[in-house]
């Protein structure tokens, strides 16, 4: 892999920073100056009521929506202006709150298609064995394979969750968006995604080097146990950023959506 | 100054009509979410009806209109209303081909009604004049505008005032709300259909005693308000009311500077024009109707294409594939089965099968639409007309600069399929034909005029394809080349790069595919396809005109291609087959009963838009499914943490 695999220059953690960025839609702030970093190797999360900015902030990152200003980084380069298919070739995969699976095609399909998309030359055949290789890795890591023949639209939820996941490893990440991931999940299968993301980020599932992962998640269990490094929306502004620990205790981030209950 | 204003008045005339077409489809557009591609034909229809009460039974106007107004156009909305209703929540493709289907049914309806020939229609209003200052004015001109306002005013007054105008707005602005505080969203648009219909009937009583009865320029005329109805972005009355003045105007003046050759080709062509440009222009402000609606309705559409691709992706070789093949063999054997007269309409069905396969691509497999197909076949017939037939040029070299003239077209196709989709999309592709048909094949240098130009038969390395068996197998092995190599493309990763572009373009883009790039290479590669089509396809005519191209080919193409199955290449085959039927039977009426069937057809397919070899496989997968063993264990909803503890990079 030529240029996606490369990601040596540049300066900086070799992840995604986020400086200073604002998302106005009419009157409303839908992100306000929000600062965010996402280094290799951990899982960071995102966290906030519903309204927050969350997923437009995922957005920007994904490229699918300009910020009126701030900048987007990745590696330390600045990638604001990019379009979402040259950050997705870059290595930035997301997953989506709401399902967007190639739905009438086989999840065998979803994750070769992935594959092919983010890798130069693979229209015209290039790469096959790589693709086998990695797409069957993928499948064992997810547990897909039993389920590859079955169309991806008529898969539950859950499975069809996984399957985006599975898209998105596909296409070598270097950063990996997860929007709600857990959603629609058991407590089984909740659990089965924890160990997944615990394994993802500490190598050994991926080519070098490690991969950084923003997690998007209302699940707080689920938050807690997997985070290194929590960031809270609320109303578009940064209020909070810590690990689980200082979150938990944090009192702006109970009032604005916590609530005064206790939290884990 | 004074030399426009008689333009202007007729402008205004012709304005007026645009005006009611845009309101009318403006209004069922709003309320319903359906654009009436049938608007222009049901205008016919109501005109033909008119005709008949009036000139065939000898009612006086003051019997026949409101007959027309009250009984027929009512009929019609109704009508609408009950085949849109299976339709609520499914893809905009869906309705868009309904209603395309709709006005092929019109067209072949009032052609097997009232014949093909042209007919006059006695004007409602005199068409004496007055005078007015230095201008003379008809009374029928000043009368269409003032009823056009009159009309304007009325639907103004009834949505501001009246209890159905707020009940449309709820409706509109929420229609399951609506239900639940007893507003019947049925009612509504029942409604809005007949109000829509009554519209139209208007515009063919107004419309017909200058234009002329017929089936095919009275309805195009008509659709031409789209143009204006897109400026009010298919939601504002002013917009579209105002645009629609403009555009008649504007029309009516470029008559000044000529009234033919050229500029009246363009002149005419302006509302597609506009059309095209307003939809390029506008692109990402313009919104797909009922978004979340069409959320739910994907499912049932996968539900039904799920079939479809599971086949393509099994090793053996999947029903659809053999079908093909089985119509592909008896169709080398044909030569020797059937009279040569019935083997030259044969090939028709061939080349016919071959454009269908683009269409196929495009829309079943890339998930875009295409109403100019034909404009395609086009360029590749009057490139071998004038480089092949005209210049004594290599048959090869013509096909090759067809594919080259088709490459700048395709994009020109393609660029606005990069901001839009669906309903829009199909709108600029009809902008493109029908400016294609309008100004390029009507020019009497390109098409040769009345007359047409002569195609001649290919004639490549000294081996002659002139005789009709000869040219038919040529014909039928570049079908099973191209559908061999579709086939081929399509299990690689060409085909799934165009797969996932019509699943999910959101999904594709962040994964890495330049949707742009891959948009445009898919309209061009398919359009060069089309054209090396049509290469052979003038060869089969031999005489050419304008006809034989225009947009109504691309429409029935669409139609047979829906209907046949769009996502699957037997689809395309059937469609070919389709096209041979009429050369079976000596009656030319046949073609109209076939095109009866094949819009009807589709009409009741609507809500299985993957066509009957879709809908074939299933009911044959459901019928063979008792013989099946039965599965040992369920695996199908097993929770899938309990599936294997996981190891990582084991199996790397």
């Amino acid at each position: 892999m030529p240029e996606v695999g490369d990601y040596s220059h540049g300066v900086g953690h070799g992840g995604l920073s986020v400086r200073h960025v604002s998302v106005r839609f009419g009157g409303l702030h839908a992100l306000d100056a929000v600062e965010l970093d996402v280094p290799p190797g951990q899982v960071t999360g995102l966290i906030g009521p519903n309204g927050a900015g969350k997923t437009t902030l995922f957005n920007v990152l994904s490229g699918l929506l300009k910020p009126a200003t701030g900048a987007v980084r990745l590696a330390g380069r600045d990638i604001t202006a990019w379009s979402p298919h040259r950050r997705g070739r870059a290595g930035i995969a997301r997953t989506f709150q709401r399902l967007e699976l190639f739905s009438r095609m086989t999840v065998e399909e979803n994750l070769v298609a992935a594959w092919e998309s983010a890798h130069p030359g693979a229209i015209f055949g290039r790469g096959r064995s790589d693709r086998c290789r990695r797409v069957a890795q993928v499948k064992d890591l997810l547990g897909l394979g039993r389920i590859s023949g079955r169309t991806a639209g008529e898969l539950p939820t859950g499975l069809g969750r996984m399957v985006e996941l599975g898209r998105a490893l596909c296409t070598d990440p270097r950063i990996l968006l997860l929007d709600e991931p857990s959603s629609g999940l058991d407590v089984g299968e909740t659990r089965h995604f924890a160990d997944v993301l615990r394994q993802l980020v500490s190598g050994g599932t991926q080519p070098a080097p490690a991969l950084a992962v923003l997690l998007v998640e209302h699940d707080m269990a689920l938050v807690m146990e997997v985070c290194r490094m929590i960031t809270v929306l609320d109303f578009g502004r940064r209020i909070a950023h810590g690990t689980p620990w200082e979150i938990r205790a944090d009192p702006a981030v109970r009032a604005a959506y916590l609530g005064e209950s206790d939290v884990a | 100054m004074s030399a426009y204003w008689p333009f202007v008045v007729i402008g205004l005339f012709l304005g007026s009509i645009f005006a009611l077409g845009a309101l009318g489809q403006v209004l069922t557009y709003k309320t319903t979410g359906v654009f009436n591609f049938a608007y222009g034909a049901t205008a016919m229809f109501c005109a033909f009806c008119y005709w008949q009460l009036h000139d065939s039974w000898h009612l006086t106007a003051w019997m026949a209109l409101p007959l027309l107004l009250v009984v027929v156009a009512p009929v019609i909305g109704v009508g609408f209303e009950a085949i849109f209703r299976r339709l609520v929540g499914l893809s905009a493709e869906v309705s868009i081909v309904v209603c395309l289907a709709m006005l092929a049914l019109a067209q072949v309806g009032a052609t097997l009604i009232w014949g093909g020939q042209e007919r006059g229609l006695e004007p409602v209003i005199p068409r004496s004049t007055f005078k007015l200052g230095t201008l003379y004015v008809g009374w029928d001109q000043l009368g269409t505008f003032v009823v056009a306002c009159l009309m304007a005013g009325g639907l103004w007054w009834l949505l501001r005032h009246t209890r159905f105008g707020t009940a449309t707005r709820a409706v509109v602005d929420n229609g399951d709300l609506a239900a639940i505080i007893g507003v019947s969203g049925n009612n509504v648009r029942r409604t809005a259909w007949i109000i829509s219909s009554m519209f139209a009937g208007i515009i063919g009583v107004l419309l017909t005693p200058s234009q002329g009865l017929d089936t095919i320029n009275l309805p195009l005329l008509v659709m031409a308000s789209m143009a204006a109805a897109v400026l009010g972005r298919l939601v504002s009355f002013p917009w579209a009311f105002g645009g629609a003045l403009g555009m008649g105007v504007l029309m009516s003046v470029l008559d000044k500077f000529s009234s033919s050759g050229t500029v009246a080709n363009i002149k005419s062509s302006i509302p597609w024009f506009l059309l095209f440009v307003f939809l390029v222009v506008l692109g990402g402000k313009l919104k797909e109707p009922g978004v979340a609606a069409t959320r739910g309705a994907g499912a049932s559409t996968a539900q039904a294409g799920v079939h479809v691709d599971e086949l393509v992706h099994r090793r053996r070789l999947p029903p659809s594939v053999l079908i093909g093949l089985v119509i592909f063999a008896v169709a080398v054997f044909l030569p020797a089965l059937i009279n040569q007269s019935y083997l030259f309409d044969t090939t028709s069905g061939v080349l016919f099968a071959l454009v269908a396969i683009t269409l196929v691509v495009l829309t079943g497999w890339a998930g875009q639409i295409s109403l100019a197909q034909f404009s395609f076949v086009g360029i590749g017939v009057y490139a071998v007309g004038h480089l092949a037939g005209h210049h004594g040029q290599h048959f090869l070299l013509a096909a090759l600069v067809a594919a080259v003239i088709a490459i700048p077209a395709g994009i020109v196709v393609g660029l606005p399929s990069v901001r839009l989709k669906g309903l829009y999309l199909a709108l600029a592709t009809l902008a493109f034909a029908l400016i294609m048909d309008g100004v390029v094949f009507n020019a009497v240098g390109i098409s040769g005029g009345l007359t047409g130009i002569f195609d001649s038969h290919p004639c490549v390395f000294g081996v002659s394809f002139g005789s009709t068996t000869s040219f038919y197998e040529l014909s039928l092995w570049v079908l099973g080349a191209v559908l061999v190599l579709a086939y081929l493309l399509s299990l690689g990763p060409i085909g799934r790069r165009l797969r996932i572009l019509r699943d999910s373009p959101l999904a594709a883009s962040t994964l890495g595919v330049n949707l742009t790039v891959t948009k445009l290479v898919v309209f061009t590669g398919c359009g060069v396809l089309a054209a090396l089509a049509g290469t052979l396809y003038g060869s089969y005519l031999g005489a050419v005109t304008a006809q034989d191209v225009s947009w109504q080919w691309s429409l029935e193409l669409v139609l047979v291609v829906v209907l046949a199955g769009r996502s699957v290449l037997s689809g395309a085959v059937l469609a070919g087959a389709v096209f041979m039927v009429p050369a079976f039977f000596p009656n030319p009426t046949v073609q109209n009963y076939i095109q009866l069937g094949v819009a009807l057809g589709v009409i009741g397919l609507g809500q299985n838009p993957d066509g009957t070899v879709a809908l074939a496989v299933q009911e044959a997968k459901r019928t063979l499914s008792v013989l099946r063993p039965r599965p040992r264990r369920q695996l199908e909803f097993e929770p899938m943490a309990r599936a294997r503890p996981v190891e990582v990079g084991s199996h790397a």
